[in-house]
């Protein structure tokens, strides 16, 4: 076991160099860029979550500072309303599309009709085929940092409940696959069947209930060891549900760093266990970046990693200030 | 005797005051009715002077594929708001319209990922939104709950089951058919965009040019009177809800190609369909509901997001704009309906 917990953090150890090197280059060819008299269109399926609003905020400050002009299209978590924007959108002939999260399943054959129609695709946090550049955190990385983490804390035995509602959703599968691969040399950590299910919207709300529901299902202490969910909006209705059930062994993990997340992970009395800390307003405006690349006819990688960081009970209070700071100098909440 | 003679003096007087206050009123109505138009006149001729690319045929088709699945649902709408009558609280209403649909996309979804063919697939899909409009009729015509609370009860029925069968995930699904209704196309025109154009011809003349529709509207504008020349009123008030759930399960066809899926959330059109079947009555002149007018209130809020999109105006601003046209409407309903209420 130990030799083969060395092998992944060995692995995580190369994947991060790499990720390193890999942001090297890209702040290297930091050089002038420019979108002046340039039309970007911008997609998101939703701007309700702390890290969609930041992407999203991120993709328009940038397009404005480099000159250009945005067309921002928030579809309110309707996929109708979406396809209809991204319908419309192809028939504008902007210069570049930038899409941002949604239902792969449903995007797909419309990222293919923007392609088809000559427009250049940049996503955000969408692994695609049909995009010419991909910018989003390592989520291999992250989800093998988050399950290890939860692992680490459970002392590699113990059930987990977790949250699988958004496998449709590329970097959940990415996260939730990662999550399973790191328990495969954990045999004694087991994810309690039936999987939970979260919800979109009403998040918090129903995480809690069902976290509560299981909590009084399993009554015995120890017999729930940790939540886990793809990104950390359940995990403020799972940590609340653990508090108010008094069940303080049972720790919760999550993704993505909303400002909340974070002030619950540095509180020591807290049972939020650790949350990975991505930079979605960075990302954002690095996406956009690559489309300015692109027009100027220089080359853009497939994908580019932003650096994100694993903010855990250890670390929260030195670690976790810059990421608040970001946020409200961003004027998010 | 003489205070009997007072009595029914007094009683003429007021009757012809009530009838000159209607007249009044009457007038009033036409001529906001006429100015409601002239608003949705103006924002489509201001969209057509300054939005670019507004009036190309590609982006008008768009617009009518957009319009497409709206437009099944809104139909099915307005013929619950003919048969039922269209008083806001107590007249035909069915909230469980798009919800239903929501059911139906995910068992087609389901049973075509399951690997059972497009007949079978899209005969089940149609079987359980006729079974959920059934269900409405039992609740509103057999047991007398008001069709408000009878349809709401529905909804949540209906979303109920969506879950239950797709675990609140998306279900992916791919067939000849979906494929033939994304790229198909005939005369320039999407087969999406024929299915409303085809669905409307369809619904207008049975509502507008037979027999049965005139009497579906007999019905819905005076069931005693309706019930008085021998038509069965709970037949007709149950196959409007009926009818809705074939407009649901018909729709759900229409999304998951769109989608190539069935996705959670398809609750969130049912504003967008009242709206659509509210707004549809300015068009007529006794404010009732028609399928026309129904058609084209679907096409304007088409045409309002589109657009607002070409003019790269916020989409924050379709709800609101949508919201105020929907209670400028039904002011204006109210307000003529108060001239036929005094009578």
């Amino acid at each position: 076991m130990t030799r083969s917990m060395k092998g992944i953090i060995g692995a995580l150890t190369l994947g991060l160099a790499a990720a390193c090197s890999l942001a090297a280059i890209s702040s290297a060819s930091a050089e002038e860029l420019s979108l002046k008299g340039k039309r970007i269109g911008v997609s998101a399926i939703g701007t309700d979550h702390y890290w969609d609003l930041m992407a999203f905020k991120g993709i328009q400050d940038r397009v404005k500072e480099l000159g250009g002009e945005v067309i921002a299209l928030d579809a309110g978590r309707k996929d109708q309303q979406q396809i209809a924007q991204l319908q419309t959108l192809i028939a504008q002939t902007p210069d570049a599309i930038i899409e941002q999260l949604g239902n792969l399943e449903v995007l797909n054959p419309w990222l293919q009709k923007i392609r088809d129609a000559g427009i250049p695709l940049f996503t955000v946090d969408t692994a695609t085929p049909h995009a010419i550049n991909n910018t989003t955190s390592n989520n291999y990385n992250i989800g093998a940092e988050i399950a290890l983490q939860m692992v680490a804390d459970m002392g590699g035995k113990g059930n987990v409940l977790v949250f699988n509602g958004f496998y449709s959703v590329p970097v959940c599968k990415i996260r939730y696959d990662q999550l399973k691969y790191v328990l495969t040399s954990f045999p004694d950590v087991k994810i309690v069947e039936p999987e939970l299910r979260d919800v979109i919207p009403n998040t918090v709300q129903s995480a809690y209930s069902n976290v509560t529901d299981m909590l009084t299902k399993a009554p015995e202490k120890g017999s729930i060891g940790a939540v886990w969910a793809c990104w950390d909006v359940p995990q403020i209705g799972a940590t609340q549900a653990v508090e108010a059930a008094g069940r303080n062994e049972v720790k919760t993990y999550g993704i993505d760093g909303s400002p909340e997340v974070i002030k619950m992970v540095m509180d020591p009395k807290s049972s939020a266990g650790a949350v990975a800390a991505q930079q979605p307003y960075e990302i954002g405006k690095t996406s956009v970046d690559n489309a300015a690349r692109y027009l100027a006819g220089q080359k853009v990688a497939p994908f580019t990693f932003v650096p994100a960081v694993l903010i855990n009970k250890e670390n929260a209070a030195e670690k976790g200030r810059p990421f608040l700071d970001a946020a409200e100098k961003a004027g998010v909440k | 005797m003489n205070a009997t003679a007072l009595h029914s003096e007094a009683v003429v007087s007021d009757e012809t005051r009530a009838s000159a206050k209607s007249a009044g009123r009457r007038f009033g109505a036409l001529v906001v009715r006429l100015g409601a138009i002239a608003a949705f006149a103006g924002i489509i001729f201001y969209f057509v002077l300054l939005a670019p690319g507004f009036t190309s045929t590609f982006n008008l088709i768009n617009v009518v594929e957009q319009s497409a699945i709206l437009g099944v649902l809104a139909y099915g709408m307005t013929s619950v708001i003919i048969g039922g009558g269209s008083d806001v609280t107590e007249g035909g209403i069915d909230l469980s319209i798009a919800a239903n649909m929501g059911l139906c996309a995910a068992v087609y979804a389901t049973l075509l990922s399951m690997g059972y063919g497009d007949m079978l697939s899209v005969l089940a899909a149609i079987a359980v939104g006729m079974a959920v409009g059934a269900l409405n009729a039992l609740a509103v015509v057999g047991l007398g709950i008001l069709p408000l609370l009878a349809t709401l009860a529905v909804l949540n029925v209906a979303a109920g089951m969506e879950l239950t069968l797709t675990q609140n995930t998306v279900v992916g699904a791919s067939s000849p058919l979906l494929g033939f209704l994304v790229s198909g196309s005939f005369l320039g025109i999407s087969a999406l965009a024929w299915a409303l154009i085809l669905f409307s011809a369809l619904v207008i003349a049975v509502f507008h040019y037979t027999s049965f529709g005139l009497r579906l509207y007999a019905v819905g504008g005076h069931p005693e009177a309706a019930r008085a020349a021998g038509l069965s009123v709970p037949f007709y008030v149950s196959f409007t809800y009926v009818l809705s759930g074939f407009c649901a399960a018909v729709a759900s066809v229409l999304t998951v190609s769109r989608l190539s899926a069935s996705t959670p959330g398809s609750g969130e059109l049912l504003l967008s369909v009242l709206a659509a079947a509210l707004l549809g009555t300015v068009f007529s002149r006794r404010f009732v509901p028609t399928m026309g007018g129904t058609l084209l209130s679907v096409l304007f809020i088409g045409l309002l997001v589109n657009g607002f999109q070409l003019l790269n105006v916020s989409s924050y601003w379709v709800n609101g704009v949508q919201g105020a046209l929907i209670l400028l409407v039904v002011a204006i309903t109210s307000f003529a309906r108060g001239s036929e209420g005094s009578r």
